[in-house]
């Protein structure tokens, strides 16, 4: 058993408090990311589970031992680093092997864990190369392969295609998604790229300043997030947010002032809300409508997406329904289904 | 280059460049062609190789006891190097990694001791070592040298360049600061290393005041200090001090040129 358990974690630097109290359960062969924007504590999180930040206050507990005080070899992790950290001077075969050479392991298994890890991640033809004679999807390869080799309990996973182009991103993140399959650990990753954590996690930790807004599977959190922070975070294109108040019969956007359209909760009249739609979330057949001015279109080709405006200054990003025929300029009326808002008061909390 | 302008400033830059290389190769042209003359050509200005080089080496061989000589400099700058390198460089890295509320205090005061000529702590230094009872030993020429303020400023200056994620990597996998800083630092900082062994070797070789005073007794003698001393007869043999010139200057163009490309990366604080 290699779940995770933070309770009540601090960190703080001098008078800077940068984790300001994190509980959090990470159950065994789960594959947990941690997404936030920069500055949010993420990466400083995963480097007090590695053991390279001190703790302090709080514990963490991987497995059933509380690791506050533990080295960072002894607690059974492994990290890949977002600028990779092989150590120049070694070979690939030596990189992977190096932990294992100080750990005392007998020469005979130190080549055989390599060349599993090896097997695994298609590095045989690179094992006697250095690390400055790689590319950078191969050194990412070779960083993996040195966590492989060690056996972890838990992996952790720093921003690791962070420095990566678009293509190769794509094509790692699939071979990450294998790796969690193959080796069947528990792995923490951290990004800021939230496809990144839609697309591989089984749960996403939503991180600000410090603290967890909200954690959960990416489908609940795409569907049912907890606050507005969340909502515009998880998501792509970004869901839009329109400030709003209740009426008698319903909601009047202050961008569209001469629709009102229908609440899905009840709410008393004359509180001030936010409304949040997903793009995707506008369908052609839906009961209720925004009169629109587009302004810019978008074909991706399998998708068509407008951007456009009421009589505000915020422009709503509309996925029309693959509309090919829209144009700059035209009238659109922006059709959804009352069900699909999300409400949220002005503190920036989900109004259920 | 039909301004000018342009020409003449390029007639002045090489102009300029011919003379600094004048400057710079001179000396050690008129080195190696005195060491063929005799003195009294030498003196006269003769610019020509002449044929008297061996007889001026046996000349410098009868007069100097140049093994014991060699063994007491290589031994000096030899080890002085490595101890130098050793220390200066853990603390260059110590001030880098470290975080601490008086690192800047302290390194800030550092700095500000390398303002104060040597010529100022010479005697302070030299009564130390006579309290050690360290006179005419080879330790008191080392131990003042071990822990160079320049050296430590170089390291220092030079760690900010290594990566700190290798660090913690190292960690992970399991290295004690001291194994993180002898199997990682160590190997990636070469050239540091390299550019900083040519620095210090150079220095130790050539440190002429210290020994002079410490070093009392002619079988402790270090090359620089014999060579000089060969100027100090009535009537100096030139020649003869021009090979012994050549011998002084030999082992530090041996260490540059076997070092060089490496010297250059560290200069430019390459981590690769």
């Amino acid at each position: 058993m290699s779940g995770l358990k933070l309770r009540n974690v601090k960190k703080s630097f001098g008078a800077v408090h940068v984790i300001k109290g994190v509980d959090l359960d990470i159950e065994d062969k789960q594959f947990v990311v941690f997404v936030g924007p920069s500055g949010c504590g993420k990466s400083t999180l995963l480097r007090m589970i590695a053991g390279l930040e001190q703790i302090s206050s709080g514990d963490l507990f991987i497995g059933d031992k509380r690791m506050n005080d533990v080295d960072p070899a002894q607690r059974g992790i492994a990290m890949v680093f977002q600028s990779y950290a092989l150590y120049p001077h070694m070979t690939v075969r030596e990189n992977m092997g190096f932990a294992l050479k100080f750990a005392g392991r007998p020469k005979d298994e130190i080549a055989r864990r390599v060349d599993e890890a090896a097997r695994i991640l298609e590095l045989g033809k690179l094992l006697d190369r250095r690390p400055g004679q790689l590319s950078g999807g191969q050194r990412q390869r070779v960083a993996i392969g040195r966590a492989i080799v060690r056996h972890p309990d838990v992996f952790l996973f720093d921003e690791p295609l962070s420095n990566l182009d678009a293509e190769l991103r794509v094509h790692m993140r699939i071979e990450i998604a294998r790796l969690h399959k193959e080796l069947n650990t528990t792995i923490i990753y951290v990004t800021h790229d939230q496809v990144e954590a839609m697309t591989l996690a089984d749960k996403i930790v939503v991180l600000r300043d410090g603290i967890i807004e909200q954690a959960g599977s990416p489908l609940e959190l795409y569907d049912d997030p907890d606050n507005l922070f969340v909502a515009g975070f998880i998501g792509s294109p970004k869901m839009n947010l329109l400030d709003g108040t209740v009426e008698a019969g319903g909601i009047r956007l202050a961008d569209f002032p001469n629709d009102l359209i229908p609440s899905p909760i009840a709410i008393p009249a004359g509180t001030a809300v936010t409304v949040g739609i997903r793009p995707e979330h506008f369908d052609p057949t839906g009961t209720a409508a925004l009169d629109t001015s587009v302004e810019i279109i978008e074909h991706l080709g399998g998708e068509t997406y407008a951007y456009a405006r009421g009589t505000g200054s915020n422009l709503l990003t509309i996925a029309t329904d693959n509309n090919r025929t829209l144009k700059t300029g035209d009238r659109y009326q922006a059709r959804f289904n009352p069900a699909s808002l999300l409400i949220f008061a002005k503190d920036g909390q989900r109004l259920r | 280059m039909s301004n000018p302008l342009a020409l003449l400033g390029r007639i002045a830059t090489y102009l300029l460049l011919i003379v600094a290389a004048f400057v710079s190769v001179f000396p050690f042209f008129w080195m190696m062609i005195g060491a063929t003359n005799l003195s009294a050509d030498i003196i006269r200005g003769k610019v020509t190789p002449g044929g008297a080089l061996l007889q001026n080496i046996s000349v410098f061989f009868n007069s100097v006891d140049m093994p014991r000589i060699l063994f007491n400099s290589f031994l000096i700058a030899g080890l002085g190097t490595a101890l130098t390198l050793l220390v200066s460089s853990l603390a260059g890295y110590g001030f880098e990694m470290f975080r601490s509320k008086v690192r800047e205090k302290i390194f800030g005061g550092l700095l500000l001791m390398l303002s104060i000529p040597f010529a100022a702590l010479m005697i302070p230094l030299f009564i130390m070592m006579a309290n050690f009872k360290m006179i005419n030993t080879y330790q008191a020429i080392i131990l003042p040298t071990v822990a160079s303020i320049f050296i430590i400023f170089y390291f220092r200056q030079a760690t900010k360049a290594f990566p700190s994620e290798l660090r913690d990597a190292a960690r992970i996998d399991g290295l004690k600061e001291w194994q993180i800083f002898l199997y990682v630092y160590m190997p990636v900082m070469r050239s540091t290393y390299a550019a900083a062994t040519i620095i210090v070797f150079m220095a130790n070789w050539n440190n002429y005041l210290w020994p002079l005073i410490v070093l009392q007794t002619n079988e402790m003698k270090t090359l620089t200090l014999v060579v000089a001393g060969l100027t100090s007869a009535y009537t100096p043999d030139f020649g003869v001090v021009m090979v012994g010139a050549i011998f002084a200057t030999l082992p530090t163009l041996i260490i540059f040129f076997l070092l060089q490309r490496r010297f250059v990366e560290g200069m430019l604080g390459a981590v690769k």
